[in-house]
């Protein structure tokens, strides 16, 4: 509770919102103890005097009566009715839903459909016809505009009642023979009720509204008695002579009613969990970049080369090292494989190659991403969104949520060769249906015109891989592009990208936490763990002879055939948080070998000179790697 | 296509149905006679009879109900007392004038406040955002009869721009100049809270988009930001704007009252304030059902458009 008068506290607009409105509400309470005119003498040789007139602060109306007596007792007035009205239809509208909600079945489906009817009226209409039936009158407009308010609550509190209804503590006073009376009362009422002031909250600046509308059209407070509505109603004949008569009751209105709304937006940003960590925010078109100092150009061997690359995200104070400082080198026709646990950091080292992860809270903060010796951390947007798809394309997990799901696979591909090529629509679609017989998806005239959603999860994954392939580029990033498929598909699909690699000399940077998958396609394999790179080198070593014990018990973990498939949580703990990364070796926790030692300094990634294998141990578990370490 | 708005249509019977249930339970609220509630307290003896008669009042409630809806399906809204001429009449000519002012304002706070809510997201937290933000805010607090009423002071009055009253100038009227000239206030003032809303939701619903995974592939692909924004971050978010533009519509739609009255522009909502002030049911009950039906067939429309919209709908 304190956090959250914390989080509204520091919501400065809703602070001024909340400070306004007690003022307001304080002002309106202690009106009848202040010592201002009677609000309904009328004074005729007085009439319309200006503001700041001597002993009428803010002038008078049509009739010679003090203003500013009659904008406090107004003010009193329209709060105390916006304020009945919403408790009004807050509780029946409570009432309603939760025993709707509660009982459901028939009862439930009886209810809402009243409620649809009801909803079915343009609201401020159906106020007009209960006023027209009741006649004019604020208790009457107070009615109507209770009245059409109901709907509303009745649909909200109904929605969490069926949420509640079915939990286990519901169960539990059941079966100690609790009456449904007292169930709702004691287990379903407290916890609903947080709901109701939410949604109270924010419907009760608009009640206000629409009392004072009312009053406005003569249909609310009857004279002499005056809200701020008919205050404004009365005023509007002397508008054009006298505008401060309207001038004072609408400012009234507009203060009430935003101080509400700024105080009812805070109360829900405090409320609503998302917004704490700031996931709502947008991500840029690229990653943001904060580096102290670029690494120098290396050999420049491969087609794509990450240089130390380190990508954190910042959340409020904290710093999350997704990637530590990863370097790795990838040629044309080769396929190399980064394996690791999820949260190890493979997928946000895939993304920042061209500055894909989410930012904010991303940002690289070091190393370099050399594609063909160009560095394109920082690189001007346009430079990046040239190559994106073009030279370097991904191939995403997940493909239902990958693609969009309003537009038919057909005008995905084509969009993805017209970001990069000036092509006639009629050309770029069938290229696109010589795409998608390229990744072997039958009938591809016709499944052009599909949309995601009518294609199975391989067929989707094959229209992601026809989109990678696209503009024929010369490096692929595939992250886990499998996982969500079944071993059958998983294989077709493997070996599809095998053939294009073999046939077009792609480079492939593939991400995975299968073994197998790598076994079978990969040429080298990087070994990912807390964001750095455990052990590298060729795939055939490392599997045979693996240096790192993670490897080593990451391998353990892949199921012989014949056996039962096993998960790789099969090593006992947890990868550590990478905001508390701890010193020394990242693994030491979950490591029968550790030592002190282990728990010490930085370790390089290291191996004798004459192979093309690295590891980040002090007591690798193959002995050649293990001489190399500590020569 | 075609099947499917036939589906909505007929799915929309019970819904009218259900309309003219409530809009008569409310009007069987009245307390006392109706007869004399509907005639005034100077109706003669003869006069209460025969309007008894004319409604069915000596029959059961039941029985009224579907008299009385039998004669609206025949398109016998009643008589108008106070006007005496045909309810349907009246109220048809004056739907005619509510519907281009709300149209009006409907269009615009779909357009402004799509457009608002769009560059208010793409622009997230920069000066944009933060003007928008407040614009917003003021736009849905701000009573419209008040923002309509200053907007005479300041747009009529004092600077002279644009006529403060009416549909149509008294002498020499009636072409559309004349029209758009008369229109122009009034459809702002009524759009403003609308537009606000709008914009609003629109903002929520981009930002929410731009962080799914299908925006991170269009990226990849290469999108400008502008196609990102606008091809495919909108197109998805129109998903959920959709459904408040509908909602939008019956705030503009029945909302009209207000700004009807402060420009005495000659709408369904002055007449029905009249038509409540005189105590004319008759009118106020046609009028009601009436606005309420056409409302309820502007949202199959809704419907329909989400439907063109998403594929995943199934029609």
């Amino acid at each position: 509770m304190s956090a959250f008068f914390r989080l509204l506290a520091r919501n400065r607009l809703a602070l001024w919102g909340g400070i306004v409105l007690v003022l307001v509400v304080f002002l309106a309470l202690i009106t009848p103890l202040l010592p201002l005119a009677d609000p309904d003498v009328t004074d005729t040789a007085n009439r319309f005097l200006p503001p700041f007139s001597e002993g009428a602060f803010l002038g008078t109306d049509h009739l010679g009566r003090d203003l500013l007596s009659r904008l406090m007792w107004g003010t009193r007035l329209s709060l105390a009715v916006g304020f009945s009205a919403a408790v009004a239809a807050a509780t029946i509208g409570a009432a309603i839903g939760i025993v709707a909600g509660f009982y459901g079945g028939r009862t439930d489906n009886v209810i809402m459909r009243g409620v649809d009817m009801l909803m079915a009226f343009p609201y401020i209409l159906l106020a007009l016809a209960i006023v027209a039936a009741l006649g004019p009158g604020l208790m009457n407009a107070l009615i109507a505009v209770a009245a059409v308010n109901v709907p509303f609550f009745a649909r909200n509190i109904r929605g969490i009642t069926v949420g509640i209804a079915h939990k286990e503590f519901v169960d539990a006073a059941r079966l100690a023979g609790m009456g449904n009376g007292r169930i709702i009362l004691t287990e379903i009422l407290p916890n609903v009720v947080p709901v109701i002031v939410i949604a109270m909250s924010t419907t009760i600046g608009w009640m206000i509204l629409e009392t004072a509308g009312l009053s406005f059209l003569g249909l609310g407070s009857q004279p002499p008695q005056a809200d701020l509505g008919s205050m404004l109603g009365e005023a509007r004949s002397a508008l054009i002579t006298n505008p401060h008569t309207s001038v004072v009751p609408g400012v009234m209105i507009l203060v009430i009613v935003m101080s509400i709304n700024l105080l009812g937006d805070g109360v829900r940003d405090a409320l609503d969990p998302r917004l704490k960590s700031g996931a709502l925010s947008r991500p840029m078109p690229a990653t943001l970049v904060d580096r102290r100092s670029v690494p120098e150009a290396g050999k420049g061997d491969g087609i794509l080369a990450l240089q130390d690359l380190e990508t954190q995200f910042h959340v409020k104070d904290r710093v999350y090292k997704a990637v530590g400082g990863v370097s790795l080198t990838v040629h044309p026709g080769e396929c190399l494989g980064i394996i690791g646990e999820s949260g190890s950091g493979k997928s946000v080292t895939a993304l920042s190659v061209m500055s894909l992860v989410a930012s904010p809270p991303g940002v690289i903060t070091g190393g370099a991403v050399r594609y063909k010796g160009e560095d394109l951390i920082g690189a001007p947007y346009a430079k990046l969104r040239s190559l994106r798809g073009d030279r370097v394309a991904y191939i995403f997990q997940d493909p239902l949520a990958t693609l969009h799901p309003l537009y038919k696979v057909g005008d995905q591909l084509v969009e993805a060769i017209g970001c990069h090529h000036d092509v006639s629509s009629a050309e770029a679609r069938s290229r696109a249906i010589d795409l998608l017989k390229s990744v072997r998806i039958p009938n591809a005239e016709s499944r052009v015109d599909s949309y995601p959603h009518e294609m199975s999860g391989g067929m989707r994954q094959r229209v992601g891989i026809a989109m990678a392939l696209a503009n024929e580029p010369d490096v692929i990033i595939a992250d886990e592009p499998t996982t969500a498929l079944d071993v059958t598909v998983q294989a077709q699909i493997l070996a599809l990208l095998d053939d294009l690699r073999k046939a077009r000399g792609l480079a492939i940077v593939f991400i995975t936490h299968d073994f197998g998958v790598v076994a079978q396609l990969c040429d080298r394999v990087a070994v990912m763990y807390a964001g750095r790179i455990v052990e590298e080198g060729p795939t055939g070593a490392v599997l045979a002879t693996p240096a790192h014990p993670y490897t080593k018990r990451l391998i353990a973990c892949v199921p012989e055939l014949g056996e039962g498939r096993r998960e790789l949580a099969a090593i006992p703990g947890l990868p550590p948080v990478v905001d508390k990364l701890p010193e020394g070796c990242a693994f030491a926790e979950r490591c029968h070998k550790a030592r002190n030692d282990c728990r010490r300094g930085n370790i390089p990634l290291e191996g004798p000179a004459e192979e093309a294998r690295r590891v980040r141990c002090l007591y690798p578990e193959n002995e050649r790697m293990a001489e190399a370490v500590s020569s | 296509m075609t099947g499917y708005i036939l589906k909505r249509l007929l799915s929309a019977i019970p819904v009218l149905f259900g309309i003219t249930v409530i809009v008569f339970l409310i009007m069987a609220l009245i307390p006392g006679d109706p007869a004399t509630a509907i005639l005034g307290s100077y109706a003669t003896p003869e006069n209460v009879e025969k309007l008894n008669r004319d409604l069915g009042l000596d029959k059961p409630l039941v029985a009224q109900y579907f008299i009385w809806l039998g004669n609206m399906l025949q398109g016998d809204f009643g008589q108008s007392f106070a006007l005496n001429r045909p309810v349907i009449d009246e109220v048809l000519e004056r739907f005619n004038a509510t519907l281009i002012l709300a149209g009006t304002a409907f269009v615009l706070c779909s357009v402004f406040g799509i457009l608002a809510g769009v560059v208010s997201a793409a622009k997230q937290y920069g000066l944009a955002d933060k003007g928008i933000t407040f614009a917003v805010l003021l736009g849905i607090s701000i009573p419209s009869f008040f923002l309509g009423m200053m907007m005479i002071l300041i747009f009529g009055v004092n600077l002279r721009w644009l006529p403060v009253s009416g549909m149509y100038a008294i002498y020499g009227g009636g072409d559309l100049p004349d029209l758009i000239s008369h229109l122009i206030m009034p459809a702002l003032a009524l759009a403003v809270v609308a537009t606000g809303v709008v914009a609003r939701l629109s903002r929520s619903a981009m930002l929410e988009v731009l962080r799914q995974d299908f925006i991170r592939t269009a990226r990849a692909k290469g999108v400008s930001e502008r196609g990102v924004i606008w091809r495919h971050a909108l197109k998805a978010a129109m998903v959920s704007i959709i459904p408040v533009l509908g909602i939008q519509a019956g705030f503009v739609l029945s909302g009209a009252v207000y700004i009807e009255m402060v420009f005495q522009w000659p709408g369904v909502g002055r007449m029905l304030v009249d038509a409540i002030l005189k105590r004319d049911i008759l009118l106020v009950q046609g009028g009601v059902v009436f606005v309420a039906a056409c409302y309820v067939l502007f949202n199959i429309l809704v419907d329909v458009a989400q439907s063109l919209l998403d594929p995943r709908i199934k029609t």
